[in-house]
């Protein structure tokens, strides 16, 4: 190769060069260095003694959230917390053991938690134990030389004090978790941050934190505060108020006491819902205390499933009060007419198969409005065994079944409207015809939640209009008045059929209260199959085993209130649901509509 | 492939230069560090082990060989960049890092590899005095292309440290005057542009900090404000290791990183800045040095480049941190922490290292 030879003196000469001009660069730069630290040495000396602020944040109150009445449901009370800030501590493990037996904190639990916020900066605080009792405030207050790391603070925490009442519809508070930190960086999050993790709690949150304060002050070579520099008081978060009654909704959770089940009313005008109960319930303050791992397990292990809020997450076959749906899909696909009747002897063989009403005499001929009133099965057998699934589908997605309802609380669930479509999808077969008889009594498989069967109700009782539930008093919120578009005189001849069964000795009758005009349908569901169930009663065994519904509305013209009520295992739907509802219709026509026309007289 | 005279000429002082360059590093981040979890200091020390390793393997190849496949090695590289920023994830809110289970790797470390390779082999066969614009075009495309993937991260800091290679290969290719020109106004256009639709919001407090420091303590100008005080109040023999107020009690932000010569300087004084600097410009000696007894002309151009590379990041850092440059994220090359920075730092002293120990193999 030639290039040994070849001319490399002018680049290497420019190397040079270019290497001294740094070099002096460098040596000025030493120079600056040698002004700021040895010339102005005392002036940055004194700086950096005054430079020690230290900043503290500050959390914001939440919002309080209360009743349509004002009657508050949660609410903030002063707590003492005891933070940690481990740029300061001197000897880790002496520190840990002292914290240990002062707080009777488990030492493992508290390296843990330590740990957990291993990644977050040393200066930020970290909380190891909150909702101090005032003798532990004593305590760390007599002896605050000794741990200048620690830092004791009143902070307010959420509060509610009817406990378990309403605690689905509330929701609860939990610590913000390093995931969510991590992944929501758009906000500026402190450890230990209390957010909403479910509930109102939860959909509202930004609305109900608040805006954080923030204290800077000065601090000592140790760390000790030295005056406050700058103080900006936090923000309290705005109050919410919700659509709910009180007394209805103290009315619903004792009704459900000792029960698996919902209940929810609500305002066909607006959509407001007035009362929101599952049950079992748990108590919200358990929540908040930041080290209760055992209360915590207790609740999610619990068989009962506590934190299940089953007005929107628990799915359950109609049973009979889809038969509303399918008397209206009837109708209008002009299957019959109000005066087109059947007879029942008791059961009716549909494709080789025996399909048997629960009125094992039968009930004889009888119309619609009379196929209602009884929650007559071979009625509704005749009905599906002359529609189509996908009709039934399309009118069934129209009451809004198959479908979140819109309601403002996270975690709602859809249910299922099955359809020839559906079945192919998931179980890649065709639908059997036979499948349809059991869909038109609301069996099959069917799901849907309380509130859907509470806003199909309430479709009915606005007489074709849609509503939208909601649960908290917004400006914002204008009331939908979606029509879906079933004309008002074929759902005044379902009304007819669900007023007798209340009022002329139907299967609702439990729901009856002299002067409202309730309107209703009750609906039990076979939990178990057909063929086990009818072994059981030839053994002359009773079958407990059914869910329990009822839902409906009152009065019958200008209604105001809609009830829905399931009852898990709770039997057939007139003896255990429709009573329960009626309740509710009593209470609230002696709150309000009493109280109205007293006032008028 | 290997020559055994070669091997005699591996620059063991050059290497002791890196490595206790690299240790004062590491026991200053502890320092730093020092409530943070410490495990920090054992990784990077793993960094270090794992860097000698494959410098020493770097070092059995021939760098003329590397020279040949420097094109591909080089359009790999900002394949990966490209696709970084097509697929990759935000970790710490930027998209420089592959993330591979529990281990992270930023390929724009290792593409200031690649530009100095192909930079070199380009202007290995340019025997004019003056640049030529073609030749000036080339170049600055072959900055700007990684540079613009890497600043559209977004890193900033890290493009901005291929620009010293640019301008050595300005400096030893003989820019002309009417390019310099060019230069500074296509300089002036961008950052007008980059002012006013590019830069985030937090880069531009930190340029407007360098032109008004004082204004606003708690502000823009906190972290400049807050090395000063660090470095100045170190005084001449600083506060003592794990002692620097200003270190300790995190008023210094950034301090493993950005900021680590500003603890050093905090907790040893003017004293240990002396030090630190005399090490560092004594390593950058021999980077440099090698540049003018290099066999051939790519080989000036490696060590040339390379020796730009560390310096300019060098220089900026220590300007940076006493407010005589814009605060720009750019760490201290072996003294900051960061595993794949010190890898990569490493492999580029490795490319000088090469060109040396094969300075008498000819044939």
């Amino acid at each position: 190769m030639a290039r040994i030879y070849e001319d490399l003196g002018i680049v290497i000469k420019r190397s040079k060069i270019a290497f001294f001009v740094m070099l002096a660069l460098a040596i000025l730069v030493v120079f600056f260095y040698w002004k700021l630290q040895v010339l102005d040495h005392e002036k940055y000396w004194k700086l950096a003694e005054a430079n020690r602020l230290r900043q503290i944040y500050l959390a914001p109150p939440r919002g309080l959230i209360m009743d349509r009445q004002k009657v508050i449901l949660a609410d903030n009370v002063p707590s003492f917390k005891v933070s940690l800030i481990r740029e300061m501590v001197n000897n880790y493990e002496a520190t840990i053991d002292k914290l240990c037996s002062l707080l009777n904190l488990d030492r493992e639990e508290l390296k843990s938690r330590i740990d957990r916020y291993r990644s977050l900066p040393a200066f930020e605080p970290i909380i190891i134990k909150d909702n101090l009792k005032l003798d532990e405030v004593a305590v760390l207050e007599a002896r605050k030389e000794e741990f200048p790391e620690l830092r004791l603070e009143v902070e307010p925490r959420r509060n509610y004090p009817f406990h378990e009442l309403a605690a689905h519809l509330l929701g609860y508070l939990q610590e913000v978790s390093l995931e969510e930190m991590k992944s929501n960086s758009d906000r500026i999050w402190h450890p230990g941050e209390m957010v909403g993790k479910a509930g109102v709690e939860k959909q509202y949150d930004e609305i109900l934190i608040g805006k954080e304060g923030k204290l800077i002050e000065t601090v000592d070579s140790l760390g000790w505060s030295r005056g406050e520099v700058e103080r900006i008081e936090p923000q309290k978060g705005q109050d919410l108020m919700l659509s709910i009654d009180l007394d209805l909704q103290k009315k619903a959770e004792e009704l459900l006491q000792g029960r698996e089940g919902a209940i929810v009313a609500l305002d066909p005008r607006t959509g407001e819902c007035l009362a929101w109960a599952s049950s079992p319930s748990y108590d919200p303050n358990l929540f908040i205390n930041r080290f209760s791992p055992e209360e915590w397990f207790k609740i999610i292990n619990d068989p009962g499933r506590p934190l299940e809020n089953r007005v929107i997450r628990g799915l359950y076959s109609p049973g009979s009060i889809f038969k509303i749906t399918m008397a209206l899909a009837a109708l209008d696909s002009r299957i019959i007419t109000p005066e087109t009747s059947f007879y029942c002897s008791g059961s009716i063989n549909i494709y080789n198969n025996n399909f048997s009403c629960w009125f094992k005499p039968g009930h004889g001929r009888l119309d619609l409005a009379e196929a209602i009133k009884n929650s007559c099965n071979v009625y509704f057998y005749q009905l599906g065994y002359r529609m189509n699934i996908d009709t039934i589908a399309h009118y069934a997605s129209l009451m809004g079944f198959g479908k979140k309802t819109g309601v403002d609380m996270p975690g709602e669930k859809e249910g299922l409207v099955p359809s020839n479509e559906w079945k192919k999808r998931t179980l890649g077969q065709k639908w059997y015809p036979g499948e349809t008889i059991s869909v038109a009594i609301g069996q099959g498989p069917l799901l849907v939640t309380p509130l859907q069967i509470a806003a199909s109700t309430a479709l009915v009782a606005n007489r074709g209009k849609k509503i939208l539930p909601t649960l908290v008093k917004l400006d914002s919120h204008q009331p939908s008045s979606e029509n879906v578009g079933l004309p008002s005189e074929t759902i005044e001849e379902v009304i007819e059929g669900m007023w007798r069964s209340v009022n002329d000795g139907g299967t609702g009758h439990g729901a009856y209260q002299p002067g409202f005009d309730v309107c209703g349908k009750t609906g039990s569901t076979q939990i178990i199959s057909q063929e086990t169930a009818e072994k059981l009663t030839q053994k002359g065994e009773e079958i407990k085993k059914t869910h329990s519904w009822f839902s409906g509305f009152a009065p019958r013209y200008n209604p105001q209130i809609v009830v829905t009520v399931l009852v898990e295992f709770g039997g057939m739907g007139g003896q255990t649901a429709a009573p329960m509802a009626g309740e509710i219709f009593k209470l609230y026509r002696e709150k309000y509509v009493r109280q109205k026309s007293a006032e008028g007289n | 492939m290997l020559d055994r005279r070669a091997l005699k000429e591996i620059d063991l002082v050059t290497i002791g230069l890196l490595v206790v360059i690299s240790l004062i590093g590491i026991v200053f981040v502890h320092s730093a560090i020092y409530y943070h979890a410490s495990q920090f200091v054992w990784r990077q020390l793993a960094w270090l082990v794992l860097s000698l390793v494959v410098l020493f393997l770097f070092l059995l190849i021939d760098y003329k060989i590397m020279l040949s496949f420097a094109l591909p090695f080089y359009l790999l590289m900002n394949l990966l960049l490209l696709s970084l920023l097509l697929f990759g994830k935000l970790v710490h809110s930027t998209k420089s890092w592959f993330v591979l289970g529990s281990y992270q790797f930023q390929p724009s470390e290792i593409t200031k590899l690649a530009i100095i390779l192909l930079l070199a082999r380009v202007f290995s066969e340019y025997r004019d005095d003056l640049m030529s614009t073609r030749a000036f075009l080339v170049s600055s495309a072959i900055v700007g292309v990684p540079f613009v993937l890497t600043a559209l991260q977004p890193d900033l800091g890290t493009a901005l440290t291929y620009l010293p290679i640019l301008f050595g290969a300005y400096i030893l290719a003989g820019m002309k005057k009417k390019y310099v020109i060019i230069i500074l106004v296509a300089a002036l256009l961008s950052g007008y542009v980059g002012w006013n639709y590019g830069l985030k919001d937090y880069q531009k407090r930190r340029i407007e900090t360098l032109l008004s420091p004082a204004q606003d303590p708690r502000g823009s100008g906190y972290h400049l404000r807050q090395s000063k005080i660090a470095i100045g109040s170190g005084g001449l023999v600083g506060k003592g290791y794990h002692k620097g107020t200003q270190s300790q009690m995190r008023f210094l932000p950034a301090r493993h990183t950005d900021f680590i010569i500003s603890v050093i300087a905090e907790e040893t004084g003017f004293i240990g800045i002396l030090v630190v600097f005399s090490l560092y410009l004594l390593f950058l000696y021999r980077l440099f040095s090698t540049s003018w007894i290099a066999p051939d002309r790519a080989g000036v151009y490696i060590c040339f480049l390379s020796g730009m590379l560390i310096a300019g990041q060098f220089l900026i850092n220590v300007m940076m941190i006493v407010g005589l440059f814009p605060i720009a994220g750019i760490p201290v090359p072996f003294i900051s922490y960061g595993g794949s920075s010190l890898l990569a730092n490493f492999l580029v002293v490795g490319l000088v290292l090469n060109v040396r120990m094969r300075r008498f193999a000819f044939i």
